[in-house]
C-alpha cells in the first residue's frame, strides 16, 4: 500500500501476518504491568502463556504498589502500560534503569508522553497502532452517510409519521480529505475507495505515501488549507502532538467548502473547538461527527450537545467487546515474541514527535 | 433485433475482462461485467460500464445507422427528469414523435405516415399499466419498449404479457450504488447503535458503551442482482461474508464477491435467514417473489439479525416482519419500501422503535431519474439504430 516498509514496521489487524515463533529465544522479558490487577482485558498477559523464561513480575498503578528493592534485584526490562500517569511512568523508569522497552496498550501516547520519556535514550516505546483502525473506518463512513442521506431528517419524519420524499446525496464521487494519513486514515480510505469516493491524504512525510493505491493525492502539512477547500468530508485521524494541537483552526475551517462535514476520530484538541462550534452555528460547516472532544467526558455546558448538526459519540467508536483484550494479545503474541528473539519490535514510536 | 430474454450462465472468460477505469477506482476485487464481444452478459452498471461505446459510431460514420428510432414517450408531460429525451439533442437517426400519458394524447399520430417504433415509459405516467398495452395495440409498428425505472412491476399485466415477443429494457444498474451506500449505513446504524447515540445526545449523557464491528459479520442478499452485487462490493471491503440468493445460482458461481450462492426455494431462503447477521432484500416484485419472506423465514432468522428491504415492499410479509420485531427475534429493520406507499399513518412500522423508515427515496439523488433517461438516450438508442444488442433486457412475463 505504501512506498515505505510500513507493513514490516507497523501492525495492522486486518493485513498483518501473525508472527511465527520459530527463531531462538535469546533473552528473557521481565515485565512490570502499569495497570489494574483486575483489568480482565490484560488477561492475555496476566494469565496467558508467555515466551519461555519471561515473567510478569508485578502489577500496579502507583509507585506504592511496587516493592522497589525486591524488584530491582530481578532487573525488569519491560513495562506494559494500560493505565497510568506520565509521572508514575517516569518514576518507574528512574527506579529501574534496566527498563529497555515501554509498550502502550492504547495507540495514543499523548497521556504518557513527556520530555523525560523522550530523553530516556535507552528506552524504546511501542504502541497498539493498527489494532483499532477498521472499527474507526466503519464509523467514519457511517458519519459520512449520516449527513449524505440526512439521517436526522429520517428520524424526525418518523417521529411525525411524515412520508416526505427528499433527495439524498451520494458518497460516490465525493472527496474524503484525511488529515493524518496513518493506519486509521488508510483503513478509512480503503472503505472510501470502495464507495467510489476520491481520497486526499495529508501527512508529515508525503513521500511515504507516494504510489499509494488508495489515495488520489498526497499533501504535506503546509497544504492543509488546500485539502480543506477540496474536501466534502474531512477526517481528522492524526495523533495529538505539539504540531497537531489546534491544527484545524479558524483559518483552516474558513477554507472548508460550505457543505463540508468534519469528522474527528483522533484527539479533540487537534481541532479548535470554539472555531468549529462557530462554523457549525453559522452554516460555514454542514455538520460534524465527533468521537473525541477536547474535554472528555464532554461537560454538559458544551454547546456541542445542542447543535443539531453534530453527531456525538463518547469516544467509544472503537470500543468493541474485545478491542482492549486484542491489544494486549498483540503485545503478548507479536511484540513480546519479537523482543525475546531480538527481532525489531512493531509499532515503534518516535518519542520526540510523539507518535 | 436480437435480445436475450433469459441470460445464459456467465462464461468464465468474462472474469479476465476488466476495464482500466475500474482498476483505478478500487484496489479491491472487481466484479465481472459485460463484454460486448461476448454478448452473453448484457447489463449496465453505472459505475463499471463504459459509457458512450456506440455513440462514436453515429458521430463518425452515419452509415452505421441501420434504422431510425421514432419514439413516443409515455410519461407525465411535466416530468422534467425526461429532459434529455423531451428537450435534449438525440443521437442521429432518432426522433421524438410525441409525449403523452394516455393513448388519446397520441391521436394525431394514428394516421400519420411517421409511425413510432419505440415507446419510452416512465413511472410518472399515471395508469401506465392500462395505457401501455393500449398504446402497443394502437401502434403495431412499435418494436421496443424501454422502461425508465428499474422496477417494471408497475407495468406488468396479462395484457402486457401478450407482447412478450417485443424486447423490453429497463434501468437496471442505474441506482445500485446509492442503494448500496444506504445498505451499509443501515448496517452501521444498528452495529454502532446510532439510536442510542442520538438519545444520549438529547439527554446530554456521556456514557461509553460497546459497539459492534461489521467486519466478520455475514450479509445475506435475497435477490442477488445489480443492487445485491453493489452491496456485496462494498460489504466485502468491510470484511463481511456474503451469502447470495438468486434464481440462477450458477450465474454467480464465478463471482468473487460471494462466499456462498444459494438458489431459490424455501430451504435456501431459510438457510440464508439462519446464517445472516444482516439480511438485504433486493429482489424485484414478481409472481414468484411476492410474500416470499414470510412467517416461516422470520421464524428461523438468526437471533438479533437486522432486516433491510430496499427492493419492493410486497416481497415481504409485513405482518410477520412486525411480529418478529415485536418478539425481539430481529434486532431491527431498515425499510425503504413498503407494500403501500406512502406508508399510511396507521401502519405499525411508524411506532416500532427499532425500525428505520425512509420514504422510498434512498436512491433519489437530484439527478437519478435524469440519468436514467440519459442512459436510454446515450446508451440504448444508439445501440438500437446501429442494430446492436440492447442493454438491460427484461422479461415482462417473469417480471424482471
Amino acid at each position: 500500500l505504501t512506498m515505505d516498509d510500513s507493513n514490516k514496521k507497523y501492525y495492522n489487524r486486518e493485513t498483518s501476518i501473525p508472527f511465527s515463533s520459530d527463531g531462538d529465544v535469546i533473552k528473557e522479558a521481565k515485565i512490570l504491568s502499569l495497570g489494574k490487577a483486575d483489568d480482565v482485558n490484560n488477561e492475555p498477559l496476566y494469565k496467558g502463556r508467555l515466551p519461555e523464561g519471561s515473567k510478569l513480575l508485578a502489577i500496579g498503578t502507583v509507585m506504592g504498589d511496587f516493592d522497589i528493592p525486591a524488584l530491582k534485584a530481578q532487573e525488569p526490562n519491560v513495562i506494559f502500560v494500560s493505565s497510568c500517569t506520565r509521572e508514575v511512568l517516569l518514576q518507574l523508569l528512574d527506579a529501574f534503569p534496566t527498563i529497555e522497552w515501554v509498550h502502550s496498550r492504547s495507540t495514543g501516547i499523548d497521556h504518557i508522553q513527556s520530555k523525560g520519556l523522550a530523553a530516556a535514550e535507552h528506552v524504546v516505546v511501542t504502541n497498539s497502532k493498527g489494532c483499532f483502525s477498521s472499527t474507526l473506518a466503519e464509523y467514519t463512513l457511517m458519519a459520512c452517510a449520516y449527513f449524505a442521506k440526512d439521517l436526522p431528517r429520517l428520524m424526525r419524519q418518523k417521529q411525525h409519521k411524515d412520508w416526505n420524499k427528499y433527495e439524498v446525496l451520494e458518497l460516490r464521487g465525493a472527496t474524503l480529505g484525511v488529515v493524518g494519513y496513518g493506519d486509521i486514515g488508510r483503513a478509512a480510505s480503503k472503505l472510501a475507495k470502495a464507495y467510489g469516493m476520491k481520497v486526499i491524504a495529508l501527512r508529515r512525510n508525503p513521500s511515504l505515501s507516494k504510489g499509494c493505491s488508495i489515495c488520489d493525492k498526497v499533501y504535506g502539512a503546509d497544504q492543509l488549507n488546500t485539502l480543506m477547500s477540496e474536501s466534502d468530508y474531512i477526517l481528522v485521524a492524526a495523533p495529538l502532538t505539539d504540531i497537531t494541537r489546534g491544527l484545524i483552526d479558524a483559518d483552516a475551517i474558513a477554507h472548508a467548502k460550505k457543505d463540508a462535514v468534519l469528522i474527528n476520530v483522533g484527539r479533540g484538541p487537534i481541532i479548535d473547538e470554539d472555531a468549529m462550534i462557530d462554523a457549525l452555528n453559522n452554516g460555514k460547516l454542514k455538520g460534524a461527527g465527533l468521537d473525541v472532544t477536547t474535554l472528555e467526558p464532554l461537560p454538559t455546558e458544551s454547546p456541542l450537545w445542542e447543535l443539531d448538526n453534530v453527531l456525538l459519540s463518547p469516544h467509544n467508536m472503537d470500543v468493541t467487546a474485545t478491542f482492549l483484550r486484542e491489544s494486549t494479545e498483540f503485545f503478548v503474541k507479536e511484540n513480546l515474541e519479537r523482543f525475546v528473539r531480538g527481532v525489531t519490535l512493531l509499532n515503534l514510536v518516535d518519542k520526540v514527535a510523539g507518535y | 433485433l436480437k435480445v436475450v430474454s433469459r441470460p445464459s450462465p456467465i462464461n468464465p472468460i468474462v472474469r479476465s475482462f476488466h476495464s482500466s477505469s475500474l482498476r483505478a477506482a478500487t484496489n479491491t476485487v472487481t466484479t465481472p461485467h459485460a463484454d460486448p464481444q461476448l454478448k452473453n452478459y448484457k447489463f449496465w452498471n453505472r459505475e463499471e460500464s463504459t459509457p458512450g461505446q456506440f455513440s462514436y459510431l453515429l458521430d463518425i460514420s452515419p452509415e452505421s445507422i441501420r434504422k431510425e428510432a421514432r419514439i413516443i414517450s409515455l410519461s407525465a408531460p411535466d416530468d422534467d427528469a425526461n429532459h434529455a429525451l423531451h428537450e435534449g439533442v438525440l443521437p442521429m437517426g432518432c426522433h421524438l414523435l410525441g409525449t403523452g400519458s394516455t393513448l388519446q394524447d397520441f391521436d394525431e399520430l394514428r394516421n400519420s405516415n411517421q409511425q413510432p417504433n419505440v415507446v419510452f415509459v416512465s413511472p410518472s405516467c399515471p395508469k401506465a399499466r392500462v395505457q401501455l398495452p393500449l398504446v402497443l395495440a394502437a401502434f403495431p409498428s412499435i418494436e421496443w419498449i424501454h422502461c425508465r425505472s428499474a422496477g417494471i412491476d408497475f407495468l406488468v399485466s396479462d395484457a402486457l404479457a401478450a407482447y412478450k415477443h417485443l424486447p423490453c429494457t429497463n434501468a437496471k444498474g442505474q441506482f445500485s450504488s446509492s442503494l448500496a451506500e444506504y445498505t451499509m449505513m443501515a448496517c452501521s446504524y444498528f452495529a454502532k447503535d446510532l439510536p442510542r447515540l442520538m438519545q444520549q445526545k438529547k439527554g446530554k449523557k456521556w456514557e461509553k458503551y460497546e459497539v459492534e464491528e461489521l467486519r466478520g459479520k455475514t450479509m445475506g442478499i435475497v435477490g442477488y442482482g445489480d443492487i445485491g452485487r453493489a452491496c456485496a462490493k462494498i460489504a466485502s471491503v468491510y470484511g463481511m461474508k456474503i451469502i447470495a440468493l438468486r434464481r440462477n445460482p450458477s450465474m454467480s458461481e464465478v463471482d468473487p464477491l460471494c462466499d456462498v450462492v444459494y438458489g431459490t426455494g424455501k430451504s435456501s431462503l431459510n438457510k440464508l435467514m439462519s446464517e445472516s447477521d444482516f439480511i438485504v432484500c433486493s429482489a424485484p416484485s414478481t409472481v414468484e417473489t411476492r410474500g416470499m419472506v414470510n412467517a416461516d423465514a422470520f421464524k428461523v432468522v438468526k437471533q438479533n439479525a437486522v432486516f433491510i428491504n430496499l427492493g419492493r415492499g410486497p416481497v415481504v410479509d409485513e405482518e410477520s416482519l412486525v411480529e418478529a420485531l415485536r418478539a425481539g427475534r430481529l434486532r431491527g429493520a431498515a425499510l425503504d419500501v413498503f407494500i403501500e406507499e406512502p406508508l399510511p399513518p396507521e401502519s405499525e412500522f411508524w411506532d416500532l422503535e427499532n425500525v428505520l423508515i425512509s420514504p422510498h427515496n434512498m436512491d433519489q439523488t437530484g439527478s437519478f431519474m435524469h440519468e436514467a433517461t440519459e442512459f436510454f438516450v446515450n446508451e440504448n438508442l444508439p445501440r438500437f439504430v446501429c442494430g446492436e444488442d440492447l442493454l438491460n433486457p427484461v422479461d415482462v412475463e417473469i417480471g424482471y
